[in-house]
């Protein structure tokens, strides 16, 4: 298994602009010091609630926002070092799926010029060979032919993210941020795309980052998972060892708080007191900690550390002071 | 458009549409009586103006071909006025001058306007944005009628000077209005998606932003028609508009004597003509928002 | 449906058609719906979009726009007293005294230049006698109520300085202060993160008991359906397809279309499926509907049948499901 994609320490902080000269008098730590890979047609999952950092992690990668720090390679090119003109080159490699299937797409351009828009920008392939592909993707996406001439108001929610689908393939990519890919669509369609997306990697061989707030979506379509909180990825696994056994604190009561369609399963539910603090003053210590079900003292003081909680074959990293670094270990 | 896609037309890929936005927009105003009704009125005043261009009527404007103060009648429709010049010509040419004004300071305001708000907009934050927001401070803080003057007296000679002064203060409205839509449709997932394939800036800014903000133009520009008309005529009247043509301006400024004296007809058909086109221009102009705002449709 | 024995109902809607004049042509959004509500009970009300769910709602509060919406035919019998046709100053009293709604999006339902404390007294004095001092107080305590912390304290603020879910709060404040007999919730947590979601629904099912009200709750999520209602209604292109207790519903749905629903919602798992269960094809447009069932077109069982005569609403043998369908599930 080939790694694609290799992302270290990546970090991406927003200035909070106040006082009489709109100094940057704080800053907002979206994303703080993140890394992870992943592999050649595998998909990382990437589950946490709003605001805390999975959307612009996402868009930092393919740097539709500029990372403060950290690199990230793709295919061992430092997508974080590239020149404009280079970054325009790697573009057809890197693509994106957007959440809301109504702002995705252009209101005044018809599904056909938004298609053949990413071919025309990058000057690849014959008119010709452009028609032909485009074909060729509505069938796989499941449209037809005629929406080329359509704009975008005449379609449901579901048609139009397969177009806003089909426009991330349009390049060949390699790999796709999917971000909230599936949110926005009703039960019977949100099953069907995500069924198009698995089809599309093992069609294609795509790397998937799958950004989500819905822990079963999730799980049905990832190979790996991280749980982010306040910026930072407190615990990442394989999918399966995650949702049978998840360690930190944060991931249990996430889980237990998805509703089950299962009236006769009243859960044990954890239920979190409060809200996520905000990411412009972030507790002290563990960022969890104001809401940990476990708190100890410890937590209000020191960050917990990285470490692996699983084997070197199966790791399963968690961020967290119930599970101490052993000291034969290094910390990771 | 670039060569390329003009070449994937050909190849009979059909990527223009049929049921655009537009028409959606269309087939509401239609259904909007009023509005109808206001955009004939506006279409009569149009047919009117151009027919002086054509030269069927009106050209007589500044001919002397009656008494002072004529009445009423079959030769003069509306009168003569103190120079024996027939009123209803003048006002009709009056019609003319008010569009050629309206038109160009609609057309070049709306159009600075556009590109300045856009690309404020698109780069809010940075040195450009504070650019153009200094050079609409400074021109809004300008009180209009001495910045007309002004220009006037610097373009001494010209018979622009007006539509200059008009030109550069009036963009500033459409230019904020447009420079807040951009920055609301600059976070949209459309123009990240066309970031993410690689698309140059400006050609985001001309392809899929103006484009989304054409309806704040289209009726924007009908606002500042009128006010275009309503300023050309007030600028005549006090001598600093059209100074070798005739304006309902002009003839109001020509009525200032005439009323006391109990001569009716130069106040009352200049007023009643700039009346009617301002009313009805206003009420297409209205309908036309309500036509083209995207949340409705 | 589960009639308590010698009680009235609060709500009886019968027959209820709503149509909708579009460029297009006339869309019927609601076709023939009836259902009672009971004191106490929740009724969920489940279906994708443009399945009459919200119009339904909207009736019921007499807020359907009109134009280009248009009550047809039915009644809405709100405590013995139909209020089709009435006044909008008779339904404004009404409305918040009688019945009340909480919306997805709480930002857009609260003005955001007044303070909490002041749209909650708002309300209050315009149903009531209660003196300035007497509202406030009131308010407080409805704020105390939901769950808000320090609630004297956040009278003051206004709505953007709450996060989500205390707005979500204060919503559902508002429309319980005057005590109304029924409520209508069209997705109140669809907007919220899951941690939030459980709190929200944790304390509206609270509510609920304690003030003995009769819920609606519209929302596509099954999930939440099965934690808090007793009984599910399942919409489909303006019709009730399904009406049953949600005890047998999830257990065993007797509409095709209420199965594949069930079975398309990606949940957490022992295993990871290799596909999810999907309904084919789309809902239809509500301008061409097919002739017969309005299923028929994506369902697997449909037979000529099907496709000529559309079903009406009847017991299915050995249930207390009350199914529109020839070939109901579970009956040979």
């Amino acid at each position: 298994m080939s790694e694609l994609l290799k992302v270290e320490n990546l970090s991406k902080y927003f200035p909070v602009r106040g006082g009489l000269l709109r100094r940057a008098r704080k800053q907002l730590k979206a994303v703080d010091d993140v890394s992870f890979s992943i592999a050649r047609g595998r998909t990382l999952g990437l589950v946490g609630e709003s605001g805390c950092g999975k959307s612009t992690l996402g868009r930092a990668i393919i740097r539709l926002l500029e990372p403060t720090a950290g690199t990230v390679a793709l295919e061992g090119t430092r997508i974080t070092e590239l020149t404009r003109r280079e970054l325009f080159e790697r573009r057809r490699d890197m693509q994106i799926i957007f959440q809301d299937p109504y702002a995705s797409l252009s209101p005044r351009r018809t599904v056909g010029q938004t298609l053949l828009e990413p071919l025309e920008t990058h000057r690849m392939m014959t008119p010709a060979r452009r028609r032909d592909w485009l074909l060729e993707l509505l069938e796989i996406v499941g449209l037809r032919e005629h929406i080329l001439t359509r704009y975008p108001h005449e379609f449901s929610g579901g048609q139009r993210q397969r177009v806003g689908i089909a426009r991330a393939l349009t390049l060949k990519p390699k790999f796709i941020v999917a971000d909230e890919a599936v949110s926005a669509l009703d039960v019977s369609v949100q099953s069907q795309v995500l069924n198009l997306l698995r089809k599309l990697q093992r069609e294609f061989g795509i790397s998937f980052l799958f950004i989500s707030h819905d822990l079963a979506v999730v799980q049905h379509i990832s190979d790996e998972v991280g749980v982010m909180y306040l910026g930072k990825i407190v615990e990442m696994t394989s999918a399966s060892r995650l949702f049978a056994r998840p360690l930190h604190p944060y991931t249990e009561a996430l889980m237990s708080a998805v509703p089950v369609p299962d009236p006769a399963r009243k859960s044990s539910r954890i239920v979190l007191q409060g809200d996520v603090p905000s990411p412009i003053d972030p507790p002290g210590g563990c960022p969890f900690h104001t809401r940990c079900p476990r708190v100890m003292e410890v937590c209000r003081v020191t960050p917990p550390p990285t470490v692996n909680a699983g084997s070197t074959e199966a790791p399963h990293f968690v961020n967290c002071h119930l599970f101490p670094v052993p000291n034969t270990e290094e910390d990771v | 458009m670039s060569s390329a896609s003009v070449a994937a037309e050909n190849t009979t890929i059909a990527v223009r549409g049929r049921d655009s936005l537009w028409s959606k927009a269309f087939y509401k105003f239609r259904h909007d009586r009023m509005g109808m009704v206001a955009f004939a009125l506006v279409m009569a005043y149009g047919v009117m103006a151009l027919g002086t261009v054509f030269g069927w009527w009106a050209n007589d404007w500044s001919e002397i071909r009656g008494g002072r103060f004529d009445p009423i009648s079959a030769d003069f429709w509306f009168g003569s006025n103190v120079n024996g010049q027939d009123i209803f010509a003048r006002t009709v040419f009056s019609t003319r001058t008010a569009f050629e004004v309206g038109l160009v300071v609609a057309i070049l305001s709306t159009l600075i306007g556009a590109v300045l708000g856009a690309v404020a907009g698109y780069y809010s934050g940075s040195w450009i944005d504070e650019l153009v927001l200094w050079l609409k401070g400074v021109l809004d803080s300008i009180p209009f009628y001495l910045f007309v003057a002004a220009v006037a007296f610097a373009m001494q000679g010209s018979a622009y000077g007006m539509h200059v002064a008009m030109v550069a203060t009036f963009w500033t409205t459409t230019g904020r209005l447009v420079r807040g839509e951009v920055i609301k449709l600059k976070q949209f997932e459309f123009v990240e998606a066309a970031r993410a394939i690689g698309l140059p800036e400006l050609k985001i800014v001309f392809r899929h932003i103006i484009p989304n903000t054409f309806h704040i133009l289209l009726v924007q520009a009908t606002i500042v028609f009128v006010a275009a008309i309503k300023s050309e005529v007030i600028l005549s009247f006090l001598g600093l508009g059209v100074k070798n043509g005739v304006s309902w301006g002009r003839m109001l400024a020509e009525a200032t004597y005439e009323v006391g004296a109990g001569h009716f007809n130069n106040f009352i058909w200049a007023s009643l003509f700039m009346f009617g086109l301002v009313m009805a221009f206003n009420m297409f102009s209205d309908a036309l928002q309500d036509a083209l705002d995207p949340r409705k449709v | 449906m589960t009639a308590p024995v010698g009680k009235k109902p609060v709500l009886t809607v019968k027959e209820l058609v709503i149509e909708f004049q579009t460029e297009r042509g006339v869309v019927r959004a609601v076709d023939g719906v009836s259902f009672e509500l009971y004191a106490g009970q929740t009724l969920g009300i489940v279906g994708e979009s443009g399945c009459g769910k919200t119009v339904t709602c909207l009736a019921l509060l007499g807020l359907v726009p009109t134009p280009p919406g248009r009550i047809v035919s039915g009644s809405i019998e709100l405590n013995g007293r139909n209020i089709v046709g009435l006044g909008d100053r008779e339904m404004r009293n009404i409305r918040g005294r009688d019945i009340s709604m909480i919306f997805q999006e709480p930002m857009t339902a609260l003005n955001p230049v007044f303070t909490v404390g002041n749209q909650l007294c708002e309300v209050i004095r315009r149903h009531t006698d209660a003196t300035r001092r007497q509202a406030h107080a009131q308010a407080v305590e409805m704020l105390a109520v939901v769950g808000i912390p320090a609630p004297a304290k956040r009278m003051g603020d206004y709505p953007h300085q709450l996060s989500g879910g205390m707005r979500q709060r204060v919503m559902i404040a508002m429309a319980l202060s005057c005590n109304p007999s029924v409520l209508v919730a069209d997705e109140p947590t669809t907007a919220l993160d899951v941690t939030t979601q459980a709190q929200v629904i944790e304390q509206m099912v609270l509510l609920q008991e304690q003030f003995d009200m009769a819920v609606i709750l519209i929302t596509h999520d099954l999930g939440v359906v099965a934690e808090t209602c007793e009984d599910v209604m399942v919409m489909y292109c303006g019709q009730v397809i399904e009406q049953a207790p949600a005890s047998g519903l999830f257990t065993r749905p007797s509409h095709p279309y209420t199965a594949g629903l069930l079975a398309s919602i990606p949940r957490i798992r022992r295993e990871r499926l290799q596909e999810l269960p999907v309904i084919r094809g789309m809902v239809p447009d509500l301008l061409s509907l097919p002739m017969g069932c309005r299923f028929s077109t994506r369902c697997e069982y449909a037979d000529q049948r099907c496709q000529a005569q559309i079903p009406s609403l009847r017991t299915a043998t050995g249930t207390d499901a009350a199914v529109a369908c020839f070939k109901p599930l579970g009956e040979a």
